[in-house]
């Protein structure tokens, strides 16, 4: 009965950037009518006559029950039973706002956002409650670079919400045979994963560019996500979601993908090239470089020990070249590996 | 408030109608219940009774009051006995559910006379002021010179939003909870307001006091037995509650489920109760209620002493506490204990301070004048949309949960925001965080026992220290984290403190705060303790981390932050 409520459900996706152009194309294998907001109304006339996204995602051909819109009235007419939310965090607050009186109270949102508000450090789930009329939210996120998920690669995401129901619409709508959603219901684990995991991908891009092997990108990994849970702890994510795709799964695949933008914004970095310029030419968000500041600062203030964090804030600052920045990393002192409390171990001294 | 008007105004509701509408009440709540069991489960939801109710009958012991409940009771359950030993053949399982399901609702339902309503009422304020003026003859006032009770009781808050909401739906009203008093100082406040009896649960054993009893049966309440732990009595409650909510009748739930014992204000709230009001919300928009809508008021009283304090105190110390969670026999069950409270109350200076909070929607959401659920952006949110899935309107238990935990958080959220602090509290605030600076080793328990030289400051650093906690008690105020009476908006110093200390626990045996030569000291700091948290949960304690609010957590060393 519900997946039969799905399949004859009409979806919004609001934003057309290379995730949400992909997450229309699953979405509209498993609803009956998808309209995709963009802002760009060349964009727009491009996508319904071509069926395609040249800009971002190319070699994909979108279904017929696919319709692109730049006017947000039209999106929502006759009412939706599900948004699916693909704007950069910037953007979140102030798309919400427009947004809101469109909504009728019984959409189910679901994020796929990564990256927090500037200032405030909310998270977008909270961002979107405060904005929007709808209490159902919740949020998809786990290591999918798009452009592999675009070519029909195999992966899964986790999608995750206090309400079940929401976990349900997003799990039916956004499943294929060669895409596997996950249910969580640790929303705030989920997000702060998502966020945290762009400054390791920074660092990743770093460490490729001074050209040291998989050991030293493993102890990066590692190391990393030791910090993401101290700090998803501290702001109230349980620990076992990190353990999960969206947690270790989407680092791995950031830190090892050199395909993500904040991979090149650290490999560019620790070239020595000059922040402004990497993201001139970089042309698109790298939420990794927001991020880390914030999180340093924040993880300083309240003495959560991140030491990778503060090196890769040092570096994108241009405070130190990335070798000295590492080897201060590697004369810490000494610690224990496993424990996310204990942090400088103890050698008696 | 226009309080006089108020008082002439007739009062009718379903409440007051109660009699005419009550045998149709207890009738639904009792075939609710019935079909809420599923046939294969009665034999064992009834032996499952059975074993508890008599396991309660061997443990209570009756009273003048009671023993005639109790004899009822042994009787019913040594029938359900045997009937049970016969085979179901012979003697229907059905028929049995009912009768003790008609038993419990007779039980919770209805006592509420409006004839009697009347006369308590009436006398309520005599009562008041015969004590104050005879009280007050006796401390300051000139010969001649009356004073109202209502001088004594301030009413702030949101009280004209709450009088336009009761005649635009159904009020929730949800007090935090310190004293027996409250219900009955609440309901006088709802009579007050000119508003009509709201119908409220109160302990059973509470109507074992003749003086409680007559005031509650007939300001609207219904009782309560927490000693009955079956699932039988608990459905027969809830839905009781439902039920009477969905005729429109206002109502008053503690949601914390008893009196809080710490003295802090409330952080953690019986969401089975709260549900009843989302499951009320629901089925009104089901059928069509032309006046659906049910509206969550948060309430809050702050006191200069509390009755039951040292009791409430003690047992939030000591370990027991956490089984004994109905604590049945305290001050307020002794009559003389109640008459000097309140006695005392009316000799203080100043009495007690009631804040109607902001009315929310069931989902926590606040609600305008017309009764709107107000979102975000100025949008206006539709109910029936929030409590439709699958685009069908209806109960789903998984989502009403999570409503209900989010309501849960909202009305906590609220509770310390429209909580009032009163001179005593900083007071008390200052002096124990006082000697939390002297001797940040010690935890809780050593802290509570230490000697009395150790308590004794010096007059003077302590008047630096108010001064100190005063500018950041003001400054809180200002950012909306509470309220501050009166009384506290004032740059003496002196006088505030002189306000605060005397009226801080008038009633106990020991003063809470003792100034001697030169200083300043404390006879009962498990007192102390009590009432310095009324500000905890706010981050404010100096050994505290300032960014975090944490309402009900601990810090390392045992105390409430």
């Amino acid at each position: 009965m519900k997946k039969d409520f799905w399949s004859k459900s009409t979806v919004a996706v609001i934003g057309g950037g290379s995730w949400g152009t992909v997450l229309t194309k699953i979405v509209a294998e498993n609803a009956a009518d998808v309209r995709l907001w963009v802002r760009d109304e060349e964009q727009a006339r491009a996508m319904n006559s071509t069926r395609s996204n040249p800009a971002y995602v190319k070699e994909m051909v979108l279904p017929s029950n696919v319709r692109t819109f730049t006017d947000i009235e039209r999106v929502f007419e006759g009412g939706v039973q599900a948004v699916i939310w693909a704007l950069p965090s910037k953007a979140c607050r102030e798309q919400a706002k427009r947004f809101a009186p469109l909504f009728r109270g019984d959409e189910i949102v679901i994020h796929a956002t990564k990256g927090i508000e500037d200032g405030t450090m909310k998270r977008v789930s909270t961002m979107l409650a405060e904005e929007l009329p709808v209490s159902r939210i919740g949020v998809i996120s786990g290591p999918n670079l798009a452009g592999e998920i675009a070519r029909d690669e195999p992966a899964a995401t986790v999608i995750a919400s206090e309400f079940r129901e929401v976990v349900e619409a997003g799990v039916t709508l956004l499943s294929t045979p060669r895409f596997r959603a996950y249910a969580a219901d640790d929303v705030i684990g989920i997000e702060w994963a998502g966020t945290l995991k762009n400054i390791y991908a920074i660092a990743a891009g770093a460490l490729d560019a001074l050209e040291f092997g998989w050991n030293t990108r493993s102890l990066l990994i590692t190391r990393g996500l030791a910090e993401m849970v101290r700090f998803g702890m501290a702001m109230g994510a349980k620990e076992a979601t990190f353990l999960g795709l969206a947690g270790v799964g989407d680092l791995f695949a950031t830190c090892s993908s050199p395909m993500s933008r904040n991979y090149r914004v650290g490999r560019k970095l620790a070239l020595g090239e000059p922040l402004e310029v990497i993201l001139r030419e970089l042309g698109a968000v790298a939420e990794g470089v927001r991020t880390t500041q914030i999180i340093s600062a924040f993880a300083n203030e309240r003495k959560i020990p991140m030491p990778i964090t503060q090196g890769v804030s040092e570096l994108i600052r241009g405070d130190r070249p990335a070798r000295d920045v590492l080897r201060a990393l590697m004369q810490r002192p000494p610690a224990a590996d496993i424990s996310a409390e204990m942090g400088e171990f103890d050698f008696g001294r | 408030m226009d309080s006089e008007s108020s008082l002439t105004l007739p009062i009718t509701s379903p409440l007051t109608e109660f009699s005419q509408i009550r045998p149709r009440v207890l009738d639904a709540v009792v075939n609710r219940t019935i079909d809420e069991v599923p046939k294969i489960k009665i034999e064992s939801e009834l032996t499952a009774a059975l074993y508890l109710e008599k396991q309660r009958l061997h443990r209570e012991r009756g009273n003048l009051f009671t023993k005639k409940r109790l004899k009822k009771d042994r009787a019913l359950w040594n029938g359900i006995q045997k009937e049970l030993l016969q085979s179901a053949v012979i003697t229907d399982r059905g028929n049995l559910l009912h009768d003790v399901a008609a038993r419990y609702a007779e039980e919770i339902g209805g006592r509420f006379d409006p004839k009697v309503y009347k006369l308590a009422t009436g006398l309520l304020p005599y009562g008041f002021n015969w004590l104050l003026n005879a009280a007050s003859v006796k401390s300051i006032l000139p010969w001649g010179m009356t004073e109202d009770v209502r001088s004594r009781l301030r009413i702030e808050g949101e009280l004209q939003h709450l009088k336009k909401l009761a005649a635009k739906g159904t009020i929730l009203l949800v007090p935090t909870h310190q004293s027996n008093i409250d219900s009955i100082l609440i309901g006088y406040v709802i009579y007050l307001m000119g508003l009509p009896p709201f119908a409220y649960g109160a302990g059973l054993n509470l109507f074992s006091n003749p003086v409680l009893s007559f005031f509650m049966s007939n300001l609207g309440a219904y009782t309560v037995d927490r000693q009955k732990s079956n699932r039988i009595y608990k459905a027969i409650l809830k839905n009781y509650s439902t039920r009477i909510l969905r005729e429109g009748i206002h109502s008053i739930f503690f949601p914390a489920g008893g009196r809080v014992r710490s003295g802090a204000i409330e952080s953690k709230l019986k969401l089975g109760l709260l549900g009843t009001a989302l499951e009320a919300q629901i089925e009104n928009l089901q059928e069509g209620n032309p006046n659906p809508k049910i509206f969550i008021v948060p309430m809050t009283t702050s006191y200069h002493f509390v009755l039951e304090a040292s009791t409430l105190i003690d047992d939030h110390l000591s370990e027991a506490g956490k089984h004994r969670f109905i604590i049945t026999d305290d001050e307020s069950s002794q009559f003389s204990k109640v008459l000097n409270f309140f006695w005392q109350l009316f000799k203080a200076q100043s009495g007690m301070t009631v804040r109607v909070g902001r009315p929310l929607d069931v989902f926590g959401n606040f609600v305008d004048e017309e009764g709107n659920s107000i979102g975000p952006n100025g949008t206006t949110i539709d109910s029936t949309r929030w409590l439709s899935s699958y685009g069908k309107l209806g109960i789903e238990p998984d989502r009403d949960r999570e409503y209900t935990r989010v309501l849960g958080n909202k009305i906590v959220e609220r509770y310390h925001a429209e909580n009032t602090i009163l001179t005593s509290h900083l007071a008390a605030f200052t002096f124990f965080e006082g000697l939390r600076e002297r001797y940040p080793e010690y935890d809780l328990y050593r802290f509570l026992r230490m000697s009395l030289s150790q308590r004794t400051v010096p007059w003077e650093e302590f008047l630096a220290e108010a001064e100190i906690s005063h500018k950041k008690i003001l400054a809180a105020s200002d950012r909306g984290m509470f309220h501050v009476t009166p009384e506290l908006r004032t740059s003496d110093t002196k006088a505030w403190l002189k306000d605060g200390i005397l009226n801080l626990g008038l009633f106990h045996g020991n003063a809470v705060l003792k100034r001697g030569d030169g200083v300043l000291y404390s006879e009962d700091m498990n007192l102390l303790y009590y009432y310095r948290n009324r500000l905890a949960g706010y981050g404010l304690s100096l050994r505290a981390d300032p960014r975090r609010r944490v309402p009900g957590a601990y810090d390392e060393k045992g105390f409430l932050v």
